[in-house]
């Protein structure tokens, strides 16, 4: 058992420990980063191989040993889920994630406030609990733009300071200078996509991702091989907290990444302060680092969970947990697919970057009148490819055509068609946030540790939400008649489980009766604990979140090396 | 898992070396498929279709659960000339070679799977699956499909078709290092060209079938970086 001493030690070396680790290392403080998975390189990502990263999930947890658990409701009994999203390595999920890079609207900040001001507070169902934001978008803007120059982010501008630029997207909020990279090349996808959605009125653009479309920083331009989702670039042009904030955090010599590092637990002398955690190294020793300053930033489910694991004679139902509103209003945005096939044309969207190429934002957010919709709030909607990666694998586990089976000699003709001759457009929903969607302990499943699983109790099926869904059906059903398909189909959504980009659990808020942390992070109960990541978020949007993640990192990194370093306290 | 993964690529990638196969294509599962050739296939009827090949196995699966595992995933990807199916790409060795390494973990699911399959076609149709009219078989696959055939516990019928579908297409389209996709049967049948280092310009605004380059395998990439190395 080993014991170090630090001036901060982040859990979790992904979106947010990796920029934290080196905004704080540049500012002269000591970081130790716990990373329970490995620290790959770019060379370990080549080749691309469909089995071994899409299928069989090599870059995410091992289900087995990491377990993760859902119940539609309180009375069944929880089973681990097949596969988890999130990320296993230095670096997270940014590693493997198809790397759309969004900005939140103005108005995805106020969600809230908004409904009300435009529909009335009949318009939000009852039981919902969506939140405005305790940071607007003007106060997060200069760090979105930090997070943008500083990764490489590929993109359009579409509102230069409140100057609507052609091409980009109407509904941006305005940005103070334009993306640090072009767009992105289109595939035949996104040209069907855009034809199709201009002749309808709407307004298509190039989806903005953390992937170069030039060289950047030493790093080289995109080569279009179409491994993004799933895979890790073998090229290094995504860029990834791996091969951009890492290194850089290297390079201030004050940040040592620990791998293999399962941390357990958050340690506390039961005053008001943290001491730092504990953690199990890979050949399952415990051991513990002191620290001034203690960062959670890994996913949903482990901020969580080490919070619930981590009570005290202070806090019993879980540490920095006074408010109750630990490991509520969990969300999730739901994925609902309409495929377009082609018979005189291929279009080969297995080319290009594979995730959500090519957008509308006339459906998403409240950038479109919601009266009489049966709904409030949207969703973004795209073309791309079957689940955010075009090889066979990934079109062989989607649904068929009506009529056509999922096996035999016309489901053969089926993918000898139509695989190399579709396109799919995937809409992104922005499920509202409801205090009975719940992560909390496991008491029946544990993982290689010997810690509870965490688990998820949630089924997003909700008048609002399915309303949504049925709204967005149709509207891409319609983009796919316009795109000239022969054939347009929907693909069926799961019977209640969360789909992507799960959220929430350690919201943020102004309130601290009502949320776990203020908006640099910092717990209300506990000031040298800070909780960073999509589990402080309020609301959704129906945007992507990890941009919006990597801004707040930014900003609590700044608060912290600028403030909190100085006169350690309450931010707020 | 992973590590698994790693070490039987190794594995793999040596045997294929071995065997004088040097990142070709398809090579690889061709040299295993030599290896693993049982006497037996040669003298077995061919269920169904009458398709040559894919009857490589011996890692796991003995030979009746191996033939049926065959014939089931044949109906499941049926062949037809110019139209490779299961046997032509060798699924039968990708699940042999599965169930032998990174889903050894389901040896158990397959062998109560493999009976229950077996219990359920004797009672129907007094045969065992491999003996049944194609028609039969599909018949009792769409049993199984929707939760209709009876002698199943664990795993459920359903549970049991998902499994055998999912790894035939992974036999089908994974990259023939893995023991399928034989010459890249399944790639061919469906018009993905593997993983390409790179698409051009020209590439991405093609609307025609992609034929610039050949269909790459991991064999091939793993070539072109020892070369770049």
């Amino acid at each position: 058992m080993a014991t170090e001493k630090t001036d901060v030690v982040i859990v979790g070396a992904g979106a947010v420990g990796g920029i934290i680790a080196a905004e704080l290392g540049k500012a002269g403080m000591k970081v130790i980063g716990l990373e329970r998975g490995p620290r790959l390189k770019t060379a370990d990502f080549e080749p691309h191989d469909e089995l071994r990263y899409f299928q069989r999930q090599d870059l995410r947890p091992d289900t087995k040993r990491q377990p993760v658990t859902w119940r539609p409701n309180p009375q069944a009994r929880a089973r681990p889920v097949g596969s988890l999203s999130y990320g296993n390595q230095a670096g997270g999920g940014t590693v493997h994630y198809g790397a759309l890079s969004w900005r939140m609207h103005e108005d995805d900040f106020r969600a809230r406030s908004h409904t009300i001001e435009r529909y009335g507070l009949s318009a939000i169902p009852q039981d919902s609990t969506i939140a405005d934001w305790p940071v607007s978008y003007a106060e997060l803007e200069p760090f979105y733009d930090k997070a943008e120059y500083e990764l490489g982010v590929s993109g359009q501008a579409g509102n230069l300071a409140g100057k609507k630029v052609e091409g980009g997207n109407p509904f941006e909020a305005p940005r103070a200078r334009d993306y640090p990279l072009p767009p992105l090349k289109m595939d035949q996808s996104g040209v069907l996509f855009e034809a199709a959605a201009k002749n309808l009125g709407f307004h298509p653009f190039s989806s903005p991702r953390a992937i170069l479309s030039q060289p950047y920083n030493g790093r080289p331009g995109c080569t279009y091989c179409g491994f993004c989702q799933a895979f890790g670039c073998h090229v290094g042009a995504k860029s990834s907290i791996l091969v951009t904030k890492l290194p850089e955090a290297d390079a201030t010599g004050n940040f040592k990444l620990v791998t293999g590092a399962m941390c357990h637990r958050v340690n506390s002398d039961n005053s008001d302060r943290v001491t730092g955690v504990s953690y199990y190294g890979p050949d399952g020793s415990d051991n513990t680092i002191e620290a001034e300053i203690v960062v959670l930033g890994t996913f949903i489910y482990d901020n969580t969970r080490l919070l619930l694991l981590s009570k005290t004679e202070k806090f019993p139902n879980g540490l920095a947990n006074s408010s109750g509103q630990l490991g509520k209003h969990m969300m999730a945005h739901m994925m609902p697919n309409v495929f377009v096939g082609f018979e005189d044309r291929h279009v080969n969207n297995y080319m290009g970057p594979s995730a959500q190429k090519h957008t509308i934002d006339d459906f998403n957010a409240d950038n479109f009148d919601h009266g009489g919709a049966g709904f409030v709030r949207g969703a973004q909607i795209s073309v791309g490819t079957p689940n955010l990666e075009g090889g066979p694998l990934a079109f062989m586990s989607v649904g068929t055509p009506p009529g056509v089976p999922r096996w035999g000699a016309a489901y053969r003709d089926h993918l000898a068609k139509a695989y190399a001759r579709h396109a799919v457009m995937v809409a992104q929903t922005e499920n509202l946030a409801y205090g009975d969607q719940t992560i909390d302990l496991d008491p029946n499943v544990r993982d290689a540790w010997g810690m509870p699983a965490p688990r998820m109790t949630y089924d997003w099926r909700r008048p609002n939400e399915l309303a949504r869904v049925e709204f967005m059906m149709k509207k891409m059903e319609k983009i796919g008649r316009a795109m000239g398909g022969a054939q347009v189909w929907r693909n069926g959504l799961s019977p209640g489980a969360p789909g992507a980009h799960h959220e929430g659990g350690t919201r943020m808020g102004n309130d601290p009766n009502l949320s776990v942390v203020n908006k640099y992070g910092q717990s209300w109960d506990i000031p040298n604990l800070f909780v960073v990541g999509s589990s402080t978020f309020p609301s959704m949007s129906g945007f992507n979140p990890t941009l919006t993640i990597q801004a707040l990192a930014f900003m609590s990194a700044d608060a912290i090396a600028t403030r909190y370093k100085k006169n350690p306290g309450p931010l707020l | 898992m992973a590590k698994h993964d790693e070490s039987r690529r190794a594995f793999l990638v040596g045997a294929a070396v071995g065997a004088g196969a040097v990142a070709g294509t398809g090579m690889v599962s061709g040299a295993l498929a030599q290896h693993r050739q049982h006497p037996k296939a040669a003298e077995e009827p061919e269920a169904a279709h009458g398709h040559d090949g894919g009857e490589g196995h011996g890692a796991f699966l003995n030979d009746d659960n191996a033939a049926t595992i065959a014939a089931f995933a044949e109906r499941l990807m049926p062949g037809a000339p110019g139209k490779p199916g299961a046997r032509d790409a060798d699924v039968l060795n990708y699940i042999d070679l599965a169930l032998a390494g990174a889903y050894s973990d389901q040896q158990d699911f397959y062998r109560r799977g493999l009976a229950a399959l077996d219990a359920y076609c004797r009672k129907t149709f007094n045969q065992p699956f491999v003996k049944l009219s194609a028609a039969q078989q599909d018949e009792v696959i769409t049993a199984l499909e929707q939760g209709k055939a009876s002698e199943f516990t664990y795993p459920t019928a359903q549970a049991f078709f998902n499994a055998v579908r999912t790894h035939t297409m992974e036999g089908m389209f994974a990259d023939p290092i893995y023991g399928g996709n034989k010459d890249f049967a399944g790639w061919k049948l469906v018009g993905f060209p593997g993983a390409q280092p790179f698409f051009t310009a020209a590439d991405m605004q093609s609307r025609q079938a992609f034929n610039r380059a050949p269909i790459t395998g991991l064999q091939a990439q793993a070539k072109i970086a020892s070369r770049k190395a």
